[in-house]
């Protein structure tokens, strides 16, 4: 199974869990949170059950705004694309149907070089014309190559789902750093496929060369080296010596997450649990673990956000 | 008067499209590179000067400099009845313009979209994996 695969599997069996853990906590918190609400006692639990649901309430708000932003996003970029079509060409025409691709590949008129896989359930496949005219046959059918992997392992709704859980279940940041160990690696996973398929790294390579931004771009200050190895640096080494890019996920965000976790697990049974638990420090102590999380989270899902609708 | 500011509400809409993607199509270029010649034209100038190696119909070309005018390429003054244009950049910096959108990808400009793209335009790459992959992509197939 491919790293990107098992990256996935394990994300959503992550995401899945934590959603069941924190459900179980919201429906033993629930009653509590009424009875404050309509003034009732206003005991320390009362007000760790009414913090949880304001929790919660973030969270389900920011996994809607994720799908909603990137419905959004994607059903104008489908605008866009729509109002630059133009005709297929025989020439990828012939390599697309070689491919198992006829009737799946559109091109727009567009001078920059790219080639995406968009849309859910039936995924389609475009191709700028800026591209077609910069590579050779062979370069194109391993671009399409590349391409067919996301088409066939429906990437675009992983990602879709993967960030929906990410933003949703802020409070165990794992996810997100999963998510963006899953993006990387879906494109490695893909440049994987079409070296397999072609017999060669070559024409791949030479493919991504002539797409990537000119040397002079960089030096005129347009593009910003990021500190660590890029996702393109990454999928570059792999194509170069096959070294893998290891799954490292930060301690700090392993601590947070185990954290929430333990501390959901603890409020949501400790009626059935222990009486000793339910006194102050029992509570507190499970309840800020919680919160420190979804501090921390709440920062970077709003970060993102802001990040990715300023540039 | 609501005609005005429909035209004008469509006008900046047309702007904010042309905007980011400054690309121009074969005869927008034929025109720009009339007035980045003259630095200064009337329609009939164009008109004139484009008859030389294509008619074209004076409609059209002012349809094409208003357009370029909408695109903010080119700016107009009133002299009388007519509007003279003058491009709104040199050559130089219009080139430079473009190589910057060149570089501007489509996740920039559409925010949280959803898809696999072949390449992310505003990844960097540095100058040794960039010859690492020069390397390979250039290396014979093996026989």
């Amino acid at each position: 199974m491919r790293t990107a695969d098992r990256t996935f599997g394990l994300l959503v069996v992550l995401a899945v869990g934590s959603s069941a853990l924190l459900i179980a906590l919201l429906a033993a918190l629930l009653p509590r949170g009424f009875a404050f609400v309509t003034g009732g006692v206003a005991d320390t639990a009362s007000v760790v059950a009414v913090l949880v649901l304001v929790l919660a309430t973030f969270g389900v708000t920011l996994g809607l705004a994720s799908l909603f932003r990137q419905l959004l996003a994607t059903l104008s970029l489908i605008r866009m694309l729509l109002s630059r079509r133009v005709t297929l060409s025989r020439r990828v025409g012939d390599i697309a149907a070689s491919l198992d691709l006829a009737g799946r590949v559109d091109i727009v008129r567009d001078v920059r070089p790219f080639s995406f896989c968009y849309w859910f359930r039936r995924p389609r496949i475009c191709l700028s014309t800026g591209l077609i005219k910069r590579l050779n046959d062979a370069e194109l059918r391993a671009v399409l190559l590349h391409e067919r992997y996301h088409l066939r392992q429906r990437d675009p709704l992983r990602l879709v789902v993967a960030r929906y859980f990410a933003a949703g279940l802020y409070v165990v940041p794992v996810v997100e750093e999963l998510v963006e160990y899953y993006s990387v690696q879906k494109e490695v996973a893909a440049d994987q496929d079409a070296v397999r398929a072609m017999g060669g790294v070559r024409e791949l390579a030479s493919a991504l060369f002539k797409v990537l931004p000119q040397a002079d771009d960089v030096d005129l200050g347009l593009l910003v080296p990021v500190g660590s190895l890029s996702a393109t640096e990454a999928r570059i080494e792999q194509l170069v010596d096959g070294h893998a890019m290891p799954l490292v996920l930060s301690p700090a965000s392993i601590a947070l997450s185990g954290g929430a976790l333990a501390g959901a697990a603890v409020l949501a049974f400790a009626d059935g649990l222990h009486p000793a638990l339910l006194t102050v420090p029992g509570l507190v102590g499970p309840a800020s673990l919680l919160l420190a999380a979804a501090a921390s989270g709440a920062a970077h899902q709003v970060r993102l956000v802001v990040v990715r609708n300023s540039r | 008067m609501i005609t005005t500011v429909t035209d004008d509400v469509r006008r900046l809409k047309r702007a904010r499209r042309g905007g980011p993607n400054a690309f121009l199509g074969p005869l927008e270029t034929a025109v720009m590179d009339r007035l980045w010649k003259r630095r200064r034209a009337t329609v009939r100038d164009v008109v004139d000067d484009l008859a030389k190696s294509r008619s074209l119909a004076y409609t059209t070309v002012m349809t094409i400099m208003t357009r370029l005018h909408a695109k903010g390429l080119l700016v107009r003054d009133r002299d009388g009845k007519t509007y003279v244009y003058r491009p709104a950049f040199t050559k130089d910096e219009h080139r430079a313009r473009l190589s910057r959108d060149l570089v501007r990808g489509l996740v920039d400009e559409f925010g949280d979209v959803a898809l696999a793209q072949f390449t992310a335009e505003l990844d960097s790459v540095d100058a040794s994996h960039r010859a690492a992959l020069r390397r390979i992509g250039a290396k014979e197939p093996r026989s």
